[in-house]
């Protein structure tokens, strides 16, 4: 890693700017003694290799992911979430190469699940948890992203050529609302322990907010909240529709969990129904994107021209590739992200275990910015 | 761009037909792959829905310089 040199750290921050260094915002100057201080805050050594960010096929060592932390305003309490999130981006079923360099605007949206939500600087699960305001989601996704940018390489309109990006492309991370929530912790459903802590990646859009308002004496509102959510799902606009197999988020704010609790169902029900509901129909697809569809149709090992213009076709054929999990706070409203679904491995969903017990006190540690 | 640099890396003769708007990022997948040299040609931007006449005439363009690549 080179060091720069600058008379101030005003001096410094511009250097950075103008070396592409950021995401646009101001950082936090990382300092040799701040990287330092951070790496020990890891609890590994500065040199081991993490993975390899593409497109630049650069090797994410602690020391690098340490100076994306830095720079992006977290904390040591911060780090053990940042470590798991660049393992899990950097597995090669991520595609992370291919991501960075599409022109779809998706970025990894990071979920974190189990203890670490408290203990790691108490990341946000509740009112506005992906917006603005949370020192710790905030810092945690812009840390992935500048490592992203300084590892991988991925520069606005010569590398990462998305035609217009998307905020949560600046910082892109969420708590699972657990001790509220009807479901187990989303962890478990990837094979940890529910005292375990993990990091849940995938490529997302933008959240799209998703109106619903139920009615506790009408016994069939569930099914309104699920309709809501799969036309949503089903977005014509949406690449989930054109390439399909790809990932959804589904993020049930407290008040529509609650009707998914009141009905009884579990997150299994809930999948195998919004995978069931979310259909576009032939006709739709013919008319809005022939080429595409008559692609995936043939990939399917369908005569295109044999298929009515009523029948239905189904978003996803997995319903375990819907990503289901309370956030938020209470209200109106849930949160649907469709995804880019494409690259070698459809941008699959990845995740890594949160190590905790890797962390170790350093007196002073906590102010970075001294 | 990657395409490519696989298949040439394979041993088998490749050319990546890139468009203007992407050449920068062909040279920075080129060189961040250790093969900064890999043939390429370059194509208007945007290709894809110009339609079939002028798809026609961009083929008929580059063809050339694709023969002449791979026949090098």
């Amino acid at each position: 890693m080179s060091l720069l040199d600058a008379a101030s750290e005003q001096d410094a921050l511009e250097q950075l700017h103008d070396l592409g260094c950021t995401d646009g915002l101001p950082v936090v100057i990382p300092t040799a003694e701040r990287v330092a201080r951070m790496v020990l805050a890891t609890g590994y050594e500065g040199d081991l290799v993490l993975g390899v960010m593409g497109p630049l096929h650069g090797s994410a060592t602690i020391e690098k992911v340490s100076t994306a932390a830095v720079m992006a305003g977290c904390l040591p309490d911060h780090a053990p979430v940042v470590v798991a999130a660049v393992r899990a981006v950097c597995q090669p079923e991520f595609d992370l190469t291919e991501m960075q360099a599409t022109t779809h605007c998706t970025a990894p949206l990071l979920i974190v699940c189990g203890p670490a939500r408290h203990v790691c600087g108490g990341i946000a699960s509740g009112f506005g948890a992906m917006g603005p305001g949370h020192r710790a989601n905030a810092s945690i996704g812009r840390a992935l992203r500048l490592a992203m940018i300084n590892i991988g390489g991925a520069r606005p309109g010569s590398s990462d050529m998305a035609l217009h990006g998307h905020p949560g492309k600046f910082t892109y991370c969420v708590a699972e609302d657990e001790e509220n929530s009807p479901f187990p912790g989303l962890h478990t459903t990837f094979g940890y322990q529910p005292e375990d802590s993990a990091v849940i990646v995938t490529g997302a859009e933008a959240p799209h907010s998703t109106f619903f308002t139920g009615d506790r004496d009408d016994p069939a509102s569930v099914e309104g909240l699920l309709d809501v959510i799969a036309l949503v799902m089903a977005n014509p606009g949406s690449n989930n529709v054109h390439l399909r197999d790809g990932a959804i988020t589904v993020i049930m704010n407290p008040d529509h969990a609650e009707v998914i609790r009141r009905a009884g169902l579990t997150r299994q029900d809930v999948q195998a129904e919004l995978a069931r509901r979310a259909t576009i129909s032939v006709g739709t697809m013919r008319r809005i994107s022939p080429s595409f569809y008559s692609q995936g149709m043939r990939s399917g090992g369908e005569d295109s021209d044999d298929v009515a213009d009523d029948e239905l076709i189904h978003v996803l054929k997995d319903p375990n590739r819907i990503l289901l999990l309370q956030a938020g706070g209470s209200g109106l409203y849930t949160m649907v992200m469709p995804s880019w679904c494409a690259g070698p491995h459809r941008n699959a969903i990845v995740h890594a275990q949160i190590e905790l017990d890797q962390a170790c006190e350093v007196p002073g540690m906590n102010d970075l910015t001294s | 761009m990657r395409d490519s640099i696989s298949v040439a890396r394979l041993g088998i003769p490749a050319v990546a037909l890139v468009t203007e708007e992407f050449w920068p990022q062909g040279d920075f997948f080129a060189n961040s792959s250790g093969m900064p040299e890999v043939p390429r040609v370059k194509l208007p931007h945007p290709v894809a829905g110009t339609g079939e006449d002028k798809m026609a005439e961009v083929a008929s363009d580059i063809t050339p310089s694709i023969v002449e690549f791979l026949s090098s």
